[in-house]
């Protein structure tokens, strides 16, 4: 009786609570004289956000499935693409507009790949006997570091990158019904789509995939069977760094590429990675868009200079009442 | 499980440290320059031959050249850093008047007087600043300090100064530097020079009334910066009579602007936007797209070319006020301040070998003028602290009608600033430039 009446409970409270949120979303954004139009708008623009939040995300999750690790230079990883993305782009190499954007595009990920592998083998494999937590507060470090160096380097000015559309400042925007549509946000959730597929390929259908696979399921079992995980360690390390980087470049148009930027965007992946429980490819992306939405939303309904205190009250609540994500069920986990 | 949730509560408690120290101020942002006790700069050395290269050029006696006690200005700046894009054509500034200097000064007696300008880096940290200016009164013994690039440096600056009874002119903006926010006492010792987010607020709501606008919208970037333009607008509007239906914060790397929506329900009639690149220019983009119809004014923290640069198409067209400096070429021959401008122009684009300049590099302008003007006042024989009290009450009356890069300058014992809301002027964005726009066009 008592365990049946605890089941009803969990269940008002598992619908009662996302109903009361969306009324009170309404109520407030009734007071300020919301039409559908607007509310419709600030789910776009959430959902292009959480796109971004999600690349960052899966971020967090290669690392941390495989070396158990929460890597907080992976904010680093996504401005590093977009500086020298916008950097690249400038130098006057004899191609195109277009061609520019596709070195400047490949040169970037290439580059922050190689800056995780030099990260991974300079700070990460030497401390590898260290407790988690150390290792954690090592990657703080190196975020602290790599952006010192980007102020150094590009000093405290934006730069800019162009559309992919338009190759200009300028982007094109599409009007449905009144709600504005800019072209990047389909290039942001076009390469959030693909890269999902691709990572799903490499790691169901590939050597290396399986072996970091194998490698997040049990550490020792793998090495038994000859994966070594310092290798796949400092793979993973690599795969973040170009997941962080691409979605460094496809935000970069709509923002202006900037040395600090990698703060804000590494924490939010950090929650979206959290919603997802941290070990779920799927469900970080998942914990990305929502995360984007919920904030855009509430920020839009109330005063957006609050905007961050909602990404970080998920944050709290996830890991006090579902440390094991949105999707997953208790005890339950899913890994890669 | 649990142990790992204990973790996992660990670690978001330091993300949410990390954040709130990232929001929480510039300072904590690491600056990796070693040298915190080194001048950045080497002032300087005029010591090495003085006596001869006066002797041809004093006028009446130059046998009798009478050699005087050296001249000390100390000069803090944040030359790396956040605030260095400021601090950087400042501290350009403070060389390229060393080097002008370096013949020194003749006091009203006839006697010469070596003057050093001492530049010392702030690293945009309010600390970092207090310490340079302890070790400039205390080791230095500097006659007088131009110091400050940014507010919040500034003011944990003042009360050394005060204490040490040494006159110092600040390049940062907030009123609270030169006057007790508490008591309204203008502080003794404390000069600036830059105009205010009052002055700019003033031009905001004199164009917004020629526009016959009622009702605006205000969006200001979450800084001490943005919160000033609020207040100043707040003030500056209701006087004239226009309301401010809605304002709200943005971050300066926001990609997404949820306050659009509000903008839009608001049914303001224009738009005020008080920031800073790249904040302001990305909020240029998105007001662009959603209310294209709506006029849009910025504040004078937008007056550089990064501004335009980062979004040249959407910030076309922009009213707003901006110092005389951008505009120089176009001014009225008239202009009390053309000269001015124009020299300090070509001095300092030939002294940087074509840097642009910049308004902020022209705030140590003048500060560092008002500073030589006091030493070349004074007579020799005079003690460290008679020095330091004559330079102050030198600045304090005799800066009259006084044309500088930021104004002309009228100061008082009550206002330690001098300039009225014309130290600022209007302007606009045409063709990717700024170009004068005086009221009369408007």
């Amino acid at each position: 009786m008592a365990e049946q009446r605890k089941l009803w409970i969990k269940r008002v409270v598992n619908v009662g609570v996302p109903l009361l949120l969306v009324a009170l979303v309404f109520y407030l954004g009734n007071q300020k004289g919301f039409t559908w139009q607007q509310y419709a708008q600030l789910v776009v623009d959430g959902v292009r956000g959480g796109a971004i939040y999600a690349l960052i995300a899966l971020g967090f999750v290669t690392v941390y499935n495989v070396t158990g690790i929460i890597n907080f230079a992976q904010g680093a990883f996504v401005m590093l693409g977009a500086m020298l993305a916008a950097t690249v782009y400038e130098l006057p190499l004899p191609f195109g507009d277009g061609w520019r954007l596709v070195v400047a595009f490949v040169t970037a990920v290439l580059l922050t790949t190689l800056v995780g592998v030099l990260i991974e083998r300079l700070t990460i494999y030497p401390a590898r006997h260290s407790t988690p937590l150390t290792l954690i507060i090592i990657t703080v470090g190196v975020y602290i570091a790599i952006q010192g160096i980007a102020l150094l380097v590009w000093g405290t000015n934006a730069l800019s990158f162009p559309a992919f559309t338009t190759l200009g400042t300028v982007d094109k925007t599409i009007r449905v019904g009144g709600v504005v549509l800019k072209a990047q946000s389909f290039w942001i959730w076009g390469t959030t789509a693909v890269i999902l597929v691709l990572l799903a390929w490499f790691f169901d259908r590939t050597m290396l995939g399986k072996g970091l696979r194998a490698c997040a399921i049990n550490r020792q079992a793998a090495r038994l069977m000859g994966i070594s995980t310092h290798r796949m360690s400092m793979l993973s390390f690599a795969l973040a760094a170009a997941l962080g980087a691409i979605g460094g470049i496809v935000l970069a148009p709509v923002t202006r590429p900037i040395y600090d930027m990698g703060l804000r965007l590494g924490l939010k992946g950090f929650v979206a990675a959290i919603m997802g429980g941290l070990v779920s490819s799927p469900a970080a992306v998942l914990g990305g868009l929502l995360l984007g939405v919920v904030e855009n939303v509430a920020a839009g309904v109330t005063k957006s200079g609050i905007k961050d205190i909602f990404a970080f009250i998920i944050l709290i609540l996830i890991l006090l009442f579902r440390p094991q994500g949105i999707l997953s069920k208790a005890q339950e986990t899913e890994k890669v | 499980m649990k142990a790992k949730n204990r973790l996992l509560l660990v670690i978001a408690l330091i993300t949410m440290a990390l954040l709130l120290v990232a929001c929480g101020g510039e300072t904590a942002t690491p600056t990796p320059e070693p040298p915190a006790e080194e001048p950045t700069a080497a002032p300087e050395e005029p010591t090495a031959a003085p006596e001869e290269q006066p002797a041809e050029e004093a006028t009446e006696a130059p046998a009798e050249m009478v050699e005087g006690t050296p001249y000390k200005i100390g000069f803090v700046a944040a030359i790396t850093g956040p605030g260095s894009s400021l601090g950087v054509p400042e501290r350009n500034t403070a060389q390229m008047l060393a080097e002008q200097w370096k013949d020194g000064i003749i006091g009203p007696d006839g006697v010469h007087h070596d003057v050093e300008v001492i530049i010392l880096d702030s690293e945009s940290n309010p600390d970092t600043a207090a310490s340079a200016v302890s070790r400039l009164i205390n080791e230095e013994q500097v006659d007088v300090l131009v110091a400050g690039t940014l507010s919040g440096n500034s003011l944990a600056m003042v009360p050394l100064a005060t204490e040490a009874q040494v006159p110092m002119i600040s390049m940062a903006s907030a009123r609270s530097i030169i006057q007790d926010p508490e008591t309204g006492e203008t502080r003794a010792w404390i000069f600036k020079t830059p105009q205010e987010n009052g002055h700019s607020a003033r031009w905001q709501a004199e164009y917004l009334k020629n526009l016959g606008v009622s009702t605006v919208c205000y969006l200001y970037e979450n800084s001490g910066y943005g919160q000033d333009t609020l207040a100043n607008g707040e003030a500056a509007f209701s006087e004239a009579g226009i309301e401010i239906v809605y304002s709200d914060t943005f971050e300066r790397t926001d990609t997404e602007f949820p306050q659009m929506s509000s903008v839009q329900s608001s049914g303001c009639e224009a738009v005020v936007v008080g920031a800073i690149p790249p904040g302001a220019s990305m909020v240029m983009v998105a007001l662009r797209d959603f209310v294209p119809d709506l006029p849009v004014l910025q504040g004078h923290g937008v007056c550089n070319s990064t501004f335009i640069e980062l979004a040249p198409e959407a910030v076309e067209g922009t009213p707003l006020p901006c110092g005389r400096l951008l505009v120089a070429s176009d001014l009225p021959d008239d202009d009390p301040q053309k000269p001015v401008l124009l020299k300090y122009i070509e001095d300092y684009t030939s002294f940087t070998n074509g840097e642009p300049v910049s308004t902020f590099g022209g705030h140590a302008y003048d500060a560092l003028l008002w500073a030589h003007e006091a030493l070349s006042s004074l007579e020799d024989g005079m003690s460290l602290a008679e020095r330091r009290a004559a330079v102050r009450d030198y600045i304090e009356n005799n800066i009259k009608d006084w044309p500088g890069t930021g104004g002309v300058f009228n100061i008082t014992p009550e206002d330690h600033l001098g300039l009225e809301y014309t130290g600022l002027t209007f302007v606009k964005v045409e063709n990717g430039q700024f170009v004068y726009f005086p009221p009369e066009q408007w």
